[in-house]
């Protein structure tokens, strides 16, 4: 098909797939009218029953917390398969590059570092984002937030690292070893906080912790624990895919800095 | 509750992770022996559960919300002999893919182990869940990892190509069926399969069809239906060998298995009355998938696109099995399921045995190389049987049933269609063997028109034997192909299975009230045997004598006076271009005419 048959091909059918959603959203409930029963009794049973403050939090670690688990891997995995996807072909590991090098290393021709400004803004930043990130983490159950988001926030200290051209710490930081091993732990640790609920009797992630009073950080069992997993896996998966993405860049402008 | 319903999911899961800490610090042969271990122990608990579920399903809640009050507050998997069973061939699968995959890629650490481990979990909980956004999420988790494990070899360019046509078309059905997830919950406020159905009741209105064909339609793109076949082919070229074994054998299968849970325990209180245009549009699809699918795969020289149009025929089929919307067929559909499974999954495994030998995988380039082979030959043409549904292989046992129930409803023109697809496909094989295998036949002219099929090895080490470790699991499969259809009171077995998955109000209360409804054993009726085993014998000298004559000189010449054929086939065969472009314009018609289609007649 050539490009104009296969447009006008495709628009067809899309106004005909529009028109069908369209005749089908028509007969959707109107906003604000919620037929379901299931949200009214979650929002009605989480704070009894679970002592806990922030309903979304508890859909996701609590009532459905397997489907968390399975989007955790969801994570895991496109990790890993960016690590695979974007390896270095065999032929190109032991090419040293410097011979054919189109950087330019003479002296005085370094790409030079970010303004001051940028630095002290970025580096400035770097505490209170990594607090404010456990915050989010610690707190989930409580008020809006959690694992992933906090998780979101963390990873966004080594990023700030990087903007501020301190390249070596970010290797340092982000390297992936480290990386690897903490989404991996914190994914474990996910996994192995759901079994005690199945030895125990009841069925797999069921809480056994006890449920302490509404409104306070230890309350709610086992979901923060498990949003503390949660943070670790998100925070380390984040900072491995953007170090993949990097590593190209990165190894060509330290090699630039020697 | 049962505490091994969660193990299919959590042991391969527990073991990707741990490889994914341990990464490169831990050796080759304890990734793999714990990959080995893991898929075994997977496939021992799917079995037990199997056993347990068969007078009895099993529901388990997570998090031990049982329904209150007839209302789903958590997720629950549903354990029935089909679900568990199709866990317990998912492992048998990758067991025989780990095995043969042991000298495989010493390339990336053991990152390779971690995808495949994913996988198997992905479809381990896809198999089980009751749940539909529980159902997506392990979609999507297959998804994640069938893309990477597809561009694995990523030396080649056209590894690329392959693994970006399968992923903009997969995450295009996925978004599609999220969007139908949601229209449910907007409609039913529900997202447990039985509650959205009991919730639904009669209401067969145009926002429940759309979801429905919505959700249908991204499932279908998993299963390679026309016209969201095209990524199939390009994503089994370029995907390592062992992978494909995955892919064809059961990855492919689980979206037509995922339709018919869905449509079964969601839909058919609503579409009851309309069961006939369902039927109608599914058998439309599935009958064009197996004759495109087929006509396609007798087209191809390069082994392992040959083989993969060959699943989109026999997906075809299983999809036809499903349209029938009868107990019955469902059943004779689960047969061909695993008859057809272990039969391209040996076919896969000596394709694999071939590239790794001869460094090819074009059936121009290996003329007459497997004669020193014959043992692996002898697997290729058992495979070609299993295709082909001779008897006693699983393929058969499962197309006489289907056959059976579609003669019994007026839909006799069916046995047509399985006819020349199963012909078709298996001559394409046995014509395979013949070049390869026994050295006989026209050479086809290398170069040339046609642009030559390069593969590069998957394996290291010398090529000049097949090591047991390759041919082991190739054989075994084909052995299961056969012994899939002769196990003593299995078809019995599978129908009563069948029956209570068909049950749909039993589901809901089984789930729901958590009632005690033990399977009903079914009175089997005694299809005539006869017919259908001289239907069988008759196939496989078809496509015998079709294999002969395709590489007879004769064939050569015929070509000239088929012009409209060849015409057509030249047609076809530009369809299938490798734009991800032109196939996305495809996918979109597909939901179109589907979409309208059903409407259209269930209004009427």
């Amino acid at each position: 098909m050539n490009r104009r048959v296969r447009r006008w091909f495709f628009l067809i059918c899309a106004c005909a797939i529009f028109g069908l959603f369209v005749s089908a959203v028509r007969q959707m409930p109107t906003f604000g009218h919620y037929r379901g029963p299931y949200g009214d009794i979650l929002n009605r049973e989480t704070v009894y029953e679970r002592h806990i403050t922030d309903v979304v939090t508890a859909v996701n670690f609590d009532w459905r917390g397997i489907d968390t688990l399975g989007e955790e891997s969801i994570l895991f995995l496109s990790v890993i398969g960016t690590l695979v996807l974007l390896r270095k072909p065999s032929s190109e590991v032991n090419d040293s590059h410097d011979e054919n090098d189109t950087a330019d290393k003479r002296k005085g021709r370094e790409i030079p570092l970010p303004s001051a400004a940028t630095r002290v803004a970025t580096l400035g930043l770097v505490g209170p984002l990594v607090v404010f990130g456990l915050y989010i983490v610690a707190h989930g159950h409580l008020t809006p937030g959690g694992g992933f988001q906090g998780g979101v926030i963390l990873a966004t200290a080594p990023l700030l690292v990087y903007l501020a051209g301190d390249l070596k710490s970010f290797k340092r930081i982000a390297n992936h070893e480290t990386v690897q091993i903490g989404e991996a732990l914190g994914l474990l640790g996910f996994l192995i906080l759901g079994l005690p609920g199945m030895i125990r009797g009841g069925a797999y992630l069921r809480n056994v912790l006890p449920l302490g009073t509404s409104g306070h950080v230890f309350s709610g069992g086992m979901i923060a624990p498990i949003n503390v997993c949660t943070g670790v896996a998100v925070s380390a998966g984040l900072v491995a895919v953007t170090y993949v993405f990097l590593e190209h860049t990165l190894e060509t402008r330290l090699r630039g800095r020697r | 509750m049962n505490p091994l319903v969660p193990l299919p999911l959590l042991i391969p899961l527990a073991a990707a992770f741990l490889l994914g800490l341990l990464n490169k610090r831990c050796p080759r042969w304890f990734a793999d022996s714990i990959a080995i271990l893991a898929a075994s122990a997977t496939g021992v608990v799917s079995l037990i559960l199997m056993h347990e579920s068969a007078l009895r399903p099993i529901v388990y809640w997570y998090g031990a919300w049982t329904p209150r009050s007839g209302i789903a507050l958590g997720v629950d998997f549903y354990v029935d002999p089909f679900s568990a069973g199709l866990a317990a061939f998912v492992c048998l699968l990758a067991l025989a893919s780990f095995i043969f995959s042991l000298h495989y890629f010493d390339s990336v650490g053991n990152l390779f182990h971690v995808l495949m481990l994913g996988f198997i979990a992905a479809m381990c909980g896809f198999s089980l869940s009751g749940d539909l956004f529980n159902l997506f999420v392990y979609f999507e988790l297959m998804s994640v990892a069938a893309f990477a494990l597809c561009g694995y070899k990523t030396e080649e360019p056209s590894t690329q190509q392959g693994a970006i046509n399968f992923a903009v078309l997969n995450t295009i059905g996925a978004f599609l069926a999220l969007l139908g997830l949601g229209m449910f919950y907007a409609r039913t406020g529900a997202l447990n399969l039985a509650q959205i159905g009991r919730t639904l009741g009669h209401d067969s209105g145009v926002l429940v069809v759309t979801s429905f064909v919505f959700v249908m339609c991204g499932l279908l793109v998993k299963a390679a239906a026309f016209p969201f076949h095209f990524w199939l082919a390009d994503a089994h070229a370029v995907a390592p060998t062992p992978v494909c074994v995955l892919f064809s054998g059961i990855m492919v299968e689980l979206g037509v298995y995922a339709v018919a849970r869905v449509y079964w325990s969601l839909m058919d209180g609503a579409l009851a009355p309309h069961r006939s245009a369902l039927t109608g549009v599914l058998l439309v699809v599935g009958t064009m998938t197996a004759l495109l699918g087929a006509c396609m795969c007798f087209a191809q020289r390069h082994i392992k696109r040959l083989l993969a149009f060959s699943t989109i025929s026999h997906t075809g089929l299983l999809i036809i099995g499903f349209a029938l919307l009868k107990p019955g067929a469902l059943a004779g559909a689960a047969l061909y399921l695993i008859g057809h499974g272990a039969a391209k999954g040996a076919l896969f495994l000596v394709a694999g045995i071939l590239l790794h030998r001869c460094g090819s995988i074009d059936e121009a380039h290996l003329y007459g190389r497997g004669r020193k082979m014959p043992w692996t030959g002898a697997v290729f043409v058992l495979g070609g049987f299993g295709l082909v549904g001779l008897i006693p292989f699983g393929t058969f046992a499962g197309e006489h049933a289907i056959e059976f129930i579609a003669e019994r409803n007026h839909q006799g023109w069916l046995d047509i269609v399985f006819f020349l697809a199963v012909t078709i496909t298996a001559a394409a094989v046995f014509r395979v063997y013949a070049r390869v295998f026994l050295g006989r036949g026209t050479r086809l002219s290398s170069g040339a028109r046609l642009k030559t099929v390069d593969e590069r090895r998957e394996t290291s080490g010398p090529h000049n034997h097949v090591p047991a470790v390759m041919f082991l699991p190739a054989f075994a499969l084909g052995l299961l192909a056969i012994a899939a259809g002769c196990i003593p009171g299995e078809t019995h077995a599978v129908l009563t299975a069948a029956c209570a998955f068909a049950d749909h109000a039993g589901y809901q209360a089984r789930v729901l009230e958590g009632a005690f409804l033990p399977i009903q054993a079914v009175a089997s009726e005694h299809a005539p045997l006869l017919s259908s085993v001289l239907r069988s014998l008759g196939a496989t000298l078809a496509a015998i004598a079709l294999a002969v004559f395709a590489i007879s000189p004769a064939w050569d010449r015929g070509r000239i006076y088929s012009r409209p054929f060849a015409r057509s086939m030249a047609f076809i065969r530009r369809l299938h271009s490798g734009r991800v472009g032109d196939y996305v314009a495809y996918f979109a018609f597909g939901v179109a005419a589907i979409g309208i289609a059903l409407a259209f007649l269930i209004a009427s």
